[in-house]
């Protein structure tokens, strides 16, 4: 072996295991810290596909196509809800802001003809009936938690952290919640929520990803709730990301439009 | 078949028909199919409404122009089959402006279940404000421009066919209450307002949906939905007693200029909306006024919190009419105060809501009780049940005091 392929190969080496060492001293807050400022893109628009199942096993499904942009410290996300027919020409819209500020929230309900602004308070409420809160929908600022890395583990044949996030609010609607976090991509694989109890309330888990126009993209992800025995699937489809979403998608004209 | 019948057979099958046949056409179809039955809780518990209700919506959206058709059909045992338009309008978009030409409603304000500066289009009250609001509302034939920059929009209406509020038959059940002393003589001479540019009505408004706010600026040069009783008193000179009356109403043009907010506070929403007019006629029994009117200008405001408590979603509101420059023998009260209240929690992941609305009269202690539970059997089948009481012997709603009901709706969406 030449003496310069010694030298590389030593240098690919040491960079390795720096590499691994780096990782391996990432604390639980660095890690949630990636999965949050993972990038997503400036705009994302689809269809939402939501399946609410019962214990019986009976679904209630709702359809609906959403829209996002990032705006740097303002992200604007819309709604519009195409079925069941009784929900249908209802539009939600929702911006939200990376100072602390609370949520800006409107609903327009076709049968009253007009836009309402809607208290963001209760995020803490279903979304739709389904087992999502609205909080659970939004990105969740690491500065809220107290994050720690409890073990390194393989779910379905992938590596994962394993951190328990213990919310700095003591009032908040979950004691912890414990997140499976993929290694290589810094994407979430798994949720448990757990009750003001400390009892597991609720199971997230991510069914689809892809990686869609350069971003990490969920594609199916399903909530269940194992105290009650019911489950929310949702699926998002003809996802678009950065094809660019005009700001006028992001006012009452386009809720009373619906669409 | 009756010609009513045939139109409306035809108007079935052609709902039946045309979506299969246009549906490549991306024409949307929607609407439903309801039964409402209600009974009176009093004796003789007679039925208040058997209705039978067809709604169909049929909307096109292309890039730049869109269309919506929106027919009804009241089927009543007691009544003649009712076949309408609720809306048909043509819009055509531009880059920031929309026009819409044709039968529209336009809903404004901020305020729920009254009508303050919401003054554009007129109020069906035939089952008095029991209806679902887009059936309470009547479509106005008008032309309305959108302009918007950004969240801020620019709106102007023109309305050259004046539609007044519809009242009850004189032998519904909601025929408000008339305290003349002898049956009057009715004078229908001056009701009508023929359609034409003298008679039509401009409003306009501007609204800000903004991070932190939103709030609505109104102005409105329009008749008020409401006719004025002109009354005139024919007296035995000899006698001094009343021997005839004549009430001739007539609709009076009105200027009204307004405003309303809606401003998130934690978990609140505080709202408000206020309205001036100038120009109203009240009736009087001043004996300086012949004919039982006067003419005076007044401010209708109301404010009101929406907040969530344990899952409930709770709202209440209070609401005052004043009378300017008030004089003792107008028969409304210088101030009028009014609130209401709705509580309205969902169960089962949002299968069965129950609610309850009420409208609470200040100034005659009485009132209107709401409660309702609603029931998704399965996507856009809904049962709901429901029960109105009228509280109390006078006023809006102590008038209605015998009308006392239960009642329960089936409805399809498709």
């Amino acid at each position: 072996m030449k003496k310069q392929e010694i030298v590389l190969g030593l240098m690919v080496f040491l960079i390795f295991i720096g590499m691994q060492n780096s990782v391996a001293q990432l604390s639980g807050r660095q890690i949630m810290e990636k999965v949050y400022y993972l990038p997503s893109g400036d705009d994302t628009q689809g269809q939402l596909t939501m399946i609410l199942e019962n214990k019986q096993g009976e679904q209630r499904i709702r359809k609906l196509n959403q829209y996002i942009v990032n705006m740097g410290d303002t992200e604007k996300k819309i709604m519009f809800f195409v079925s069941p027919a009784d929900v249908k020409g209802t539009s939600f819209m929702n911006w939200s802001y990376t100072g602390g500020k609370e949520d800006d929230q409107w609903i327009y309900l076709p049968a009253l003809k007009r836009t309402k602004r809607i208290s963001s308070g209760s995020k803490g409420d279903y979304f739709m009936g389904s087992d999502f809160t609205y909080d659970d929908l939004g990105d969740r600022h690491p500065d809220m938690d107290n994050h720690k890395l409890l073990k390194e583990e393989t779910i379905d044949g992938r590596p994962c952290y394993v951190i328990e996030s213990t919310p700095k609010d003591e009032d908040y609607m979950y004691s912890k919640t414990i997140t499976w976090v993929m290694k290589d991509n810094l994407v979430g694989l798994q949720r448990e929520f757990y009750d003001e109890d400390g009892d597991l309330l609720k199971t997230l888990t991510i069914h689809k990803f892809e990686k869609i126009n350069g971003f990490w993209t969920i594609l199916k992800t399903e909530m269940k709730n194992v105290q009650k025995d019911h489950r929310t699937i949702i699926e998002f489809s003809n996802v678009q990301i950065n094809q660019g979403i005009p700001s006028s998608k992001f006012t009452e004209r386009s809720m009373s439009l619906g669409q | 078949m009756k010609v009513r019948q045939f139109i409306a057979a035809g108007f079935m099958l052609f709902a039946l028909a045309i979506p299969k046949a246009y549906s490549q056409n991306s024409i949307d179809f929607s609407g439903y199919v309801r039964n409402y039955t209600g009974l009176l809780i009093t004796d003789p518990n007679d039925f208040s409404i058997v209705q039978n209700t067809f709604d169909l919506k049929i909307e096109k959206h292309a890039n730049k122009i869109a269309f919506k058709l929106n027919p009804y059909l009241y089927h009543y045992f007691d009544r003649e089959l009712e076949l309408g338009l609720r809306e048909a309008y043509l819009d055509m978009y531009f880059n920031n402006l929309d026009i819409r030409v044709g039968k529209q409603q336009i809903i404004w304000g901020k305020a729920e279940g009254v009508f303050i500066t919401d003054v554009v289009s007129p109020k069906d009250l035939r089952e008095f404000l029991l209806p679902d609001f887009d059936e309470i509302r009547i479509g106005v034939t008008s032309v309305k421009l959108n302009y918007y920059n950004g969240n801020h929009t620019l709106e102007a209406v023109w309305v050259p066919i004046f539609t007044p509020t519809q009242m009850p038959d004189d032998n519904s059940i909601w025929k408000p209450q008339y305290d003349f002393p002898i049956l009057p003589t009715w004078d229908y001479s001056t009701s009508d307002l023929t359609p034409g540019l003298k008679n039509s009505e401009l409003f306009a408004r501007y609204s800000v949906m903004a991070s932190s706010f939103d709030f609505e600026l109104v102005g409105g040069y329009f008749f008020y939905d409401d006719p004025t009783m002109h009354i005139t008193k024919n007296i035995n000179t000899s006698t001094m007693q009343l021997t005839g009356l004549i009430v001739r109403p007539e609709y009076h043009r009105v200027a009204m200029s307004g405003g309303s907010f809606s401003i998130p506070i934690g978990d609140f929403v505080l709202r408000g909306e206020g309205a001036y007019y100038n120009g109203r006629y009240f009736q009087t029994e001043s004996p300086n006024e012949p004919d039982a009117t006067i003419e005076k200008n007044n401010f209708h405001y109301m404010t009101g919190v929406d907040f969530t408590l344990a899952g409930v979603k709770l709202s209440a509101q209070f609401i005052q009419e004043y009378i300017i420059d008030y004089e003792e023998d107008i028969y409304n009260d210088e101030f009028e105060n009014t609130m209401t209240f709705l509580a309205k929690k969902d169960f089962f992941r949002e299968k069965l809501w129950i609610e309850l609305f009420s409208y609470i009269g200040l100034n005659n202690e009485d009132a209107l009780i709401r409660p309702k539970i609603t029931y998704d059997l399965s996507d856009g089948f809904e049962i709901l049940a429901g029960a109105n009481f009228f509280l109390g012997s006078s006023g809006r709603f102590g008038q209605y005091n015998k009308n006392d009901m239960a009642y329960l709706k089936l409805k399809y969406s498709f």
